[in-house]
């Protein structure tokens, strides 16, 4: 990395980590837009991803809006569910400085189950925050309308090519705000693995002290341990292997966490000792004392992204707009680094009022950090379906 | 005349009876539809494709049905793995209910209202928070590891692993969770027995072992089948339990349905598992209600 090797001779350290840190952004989410291969993003790369795309002419004002935002999204992202005080503060008092209005959080426990309730007409929302695999469904679904960008301040300072990922059809229907890692976290004081590698989460000398992620995507991490081309569109053959191989390990696995403070809980209870982690657990570990290891496997880390969708039919298009400029300010970037070890696109966050070691738990020094294969975008699976019932199988093996 | 006038009054009594009948039964009726019947068919709709939810859902199809019925998908045998659960949660809990119903209607005497109010009180606390203390009970940091760990009976460093997350733990949060749904039906059957029958079997020289097993236990039966069908039912779909404390080992057919509707987002297949439970569950309550007087244990 020639890049890194002038970024750290020529500059200071508070400038080398912001730089740094956004080049290992921008580095890794070249891949996003590259389509096949080594990338993930689903969104359309050919269009463009600033200005205006839809008409606001015609619409009610902000003050003739109703308010009362309704925001479908996971737990601890506003809600106040971990951090109350910290999530309105940092995620969405500028607007409600800016309007005037609190918004109303329904929660979801996984993308699955929130677009589930969607397409069932379940739920009514003004603003979605799935994540990447799922944008395609949801623009499918039909039950969203794109960004007018040109009311976001802060869209230009986002990530561009995250920008793109968000883009279908010309139209930029998902605004992309966070991203993170998936990777084995283990207690350093407990476990000594063999290697660094995804098999710890079914290393036999740990049986009844590891916790799997109750997703496909375990299905995928094993695609990468045994060299699996593509571990997002296996085969048939491929899946049954995958299938038969989970489940003769599913003996080893305590439980199977939904959402990731229940690893956490499971963690300061030492009811287990390895986890498939998202960093936000790794940051309550660390927080809590424990002394824990964010494992680099040799096969890649995984990583993922998420995005806000505005629905079609929203009564609050102008309060949206506005909620999604406060999420997507330097200020909701520090929370989501600093609390949840959670990347985000605003790449104008000095990464000097980071916790150093954060940054060293994401190697934001390190330019390659998020280039394949070091790591791997989630990416839509095409044949979910077929995934599922494997995975299904898995678990009911 | 009068006979003429006398039938001209029967018949409308007659009709006024009809109505009042068909106007108490309206509401029930109704209930039953929109709630019951209508929700049934659109899981039936959906088992077999009629209704499409997501974009990339097929037509109609008999495939699921043919592949569950067949036992070529890994469920029937999840659906027999839950029933060999329920069946062991529904004699557990009968065995723990029984005693409990015999204190309360033949030994409490006047307390036993007081007793049984009891023995419900800490079902009037959230579901969730009940099963959620079992974990703190339970856990490797729990009360009953630490105790084994207080009386050098484990290491801690070695607690007893099946105590949280197994097929163990989802039973006897179960049967915890059951026992007063038994012990009322059992209460109701014994607390309705001729006590006189009692005395006549001890004048004829019966001991109290040969009173029981000859006279009150036949007596109670119907209670003690009503508490079973009770827990015996509901278990078999049972999936917030094994979800919270069933770990790998205590995954079951309810979990599966749950997973498929929300995580697989198959809702097809969904269906035909509901609907294939819903079935069994009717039948048992056919049999239930042939062999059974609700009466008996209604009190």
């Amino acid at each position: 990395m020639d890049d890194a090797g002038f970024l750290r001779s020529a500059l200071g350290r508070r400038d080398l980590l912001k730089y740094a840190g956004i080049a290992a952004i921008l580095a890794a989410c070249k891949k996003a837009d590259t389509g096949t291969g080594s990338g993930g993003a689903g969104g359309d790369t050919g269009q463009g991803t600033t200005g205006a795309t839809g008409p606001t002419a015609t619409r009610p004002t902000i003050d003739e809006e109703p308010g009362g935002l309704q925001v479908f999204d996971w737990g601890g992202y506003g809600d106040g569910t971990y951090y109350p005080k910290e999530e309105k503060k940092f995620l969405w008092q500028a607007y409600q400085t800016a309007t005037g209005d609190t918004p109303e959080f329904i929660l979801f426990e996984d993308d699955d189950f929130g677009y589930a309730k969607v397409a069932a007409g379940a739920v009514e929302f003004d603003v979605v925050h799935p994540c990447a695999y799922r944008f395609r469904d949801w623009v499918a679904l039909d039950v969203l309308q794109p960004w007018d960008t040109s009311l976001l301040s802060n869209f230009a300072s986002l990530n561009p090519t995250l920008n793109a990922a968000g883009n279908f059809d010309g139209q930029q229907y998902f605004v992309v705000a966070d991203w993170g890692f998936a990777a084995p976290m283990y207690r350093a004081d407990k476990v000594e693995p063999l290697q660094d590698s995804w098999d710890v989460l079914w290393d036999e000398r740990y049986e009844g002290k590891i916790s799997w992620w109750d997703s496909v995507n375990m299905l995928v991490v094993a695609g990468y341990y045994h060299g699996v081309p593509d571990p997002w569109a296996m085969t048939d053959d491929e899946l049954v292997q995958m299938r038969d191989f989970m489940a003769s390990k599913k003996h080893l696995v305590r439980f199977m966490w939904s959402q990731s403070f229940d690893l956490w809980r499971a963690f300061k209870q030492e009811e287990v000792w390895i986890g498939y982690a998202w960093p936000d657990v790794v940051g309550y570990a660390k927080t809590g004392g424990f002394d824990v290891v964010y494992m680099e496997p040799k096969e890649g880390r995984t990583s993922w992204y998420c995005g806000f969708g505005l629905a079609k039919d929203s009564a609050n298009y102008h309060h949206a707009h506005a909620y999604v400029d406060s999420w997507t300010s330097t200020k909701a970037a520090e929370f989501l680094l600093n609390y949840y070890y959670y990347g985000h696109t605003n790449t104008g966050l000095d990464l000097s009022i980071i916790s150093p070691e954060i940054v060293e738990a994401f190697s934001l020094s390190d330019p390659t950090v998020l280039e394949e294969p070091r790591s791997h975008y989630e990416r839509p699976i095409e044949r979910r379906d077929v995934y599922s019932q494997y995975w299904s199988e898995v678990k009911a093996a | 005349m009068a006979t003429l006038e006398a039938t001209a009054t029967a018949k409308s009594w007659r009709r006024r009876d009809r109505r009042a009948t068909a106007g108490l039964i309206s509401g029930p009726l109704l209930w039953l539809v929109v709630f019951f019947l209508l929700p049934v068919g659109f899981v039936a709709a959906y088992s077999v494709g009629g209704i499409r939810i997501f974009p990339t859902d097929g037509g109609l199809s008999l495939d699921d049905w043919r592949r569950f019925l067949a036992g070529d998908s890994i469920y029937l045998g999840l659906f027999w793995k839950s029933v060999r659960m329920s069946l062991t949660v529904s004699v557990a809990v009968v065995v723990l209910s029984y005693p409990i119903g015999y204190f309360l209607a033949l030994c409490a005497k006047r307390r036993k209202y007081v007793l049984l109010l009891l023995i419900i009180v800490p079902f009037l606390t959230s579901y969730l928070l009940r099963v959620l203390a079992w974990k703190v009970i339970l856990g490797d940091r729990g009360v009953v590891n630490s105790l084994l760990f207080w009386l050098n009976l484990r290491a801690p460093d070695d607690p007893l692993p099946w105590l949280l997350y197994s097929q163990f733990t989802v039973t006897l949060v179960l049967a915890y969770v059951w026992v007063p749904f038994v012990a009322l039906p059992v209460f109701v059957s014994l607390d309705n027995l001729d006590r006189s029958l009692l005395e006549a079997a001890s004048d004829l020289g019966a001991s109290r072992w040969r009173t029981f097993w000859r006279v009150t236990f036949p007596l109670s039966l119907p209670g003690v089948v009503a508490g079973f069908v009770f827990v015996f039912v509901p278990t078999i779909g049972e999936f917030v339990t094994p979800l919270l404390v069933g770990g790998t080992g205590g995954y079951m057919y309810g979990n599966a349905i749950q997973d498929l509707f929300t995580k697989g987002l198959d809702w097809q297949s969904g269906s035909v598992l509901a609907f294939f439970l819903l079935g069994v569950v009717a039948a048992l309550m056919l049999i239930f209600g042939r062999y059974v007087r609700v009466q008996s244990v209604a009190g």
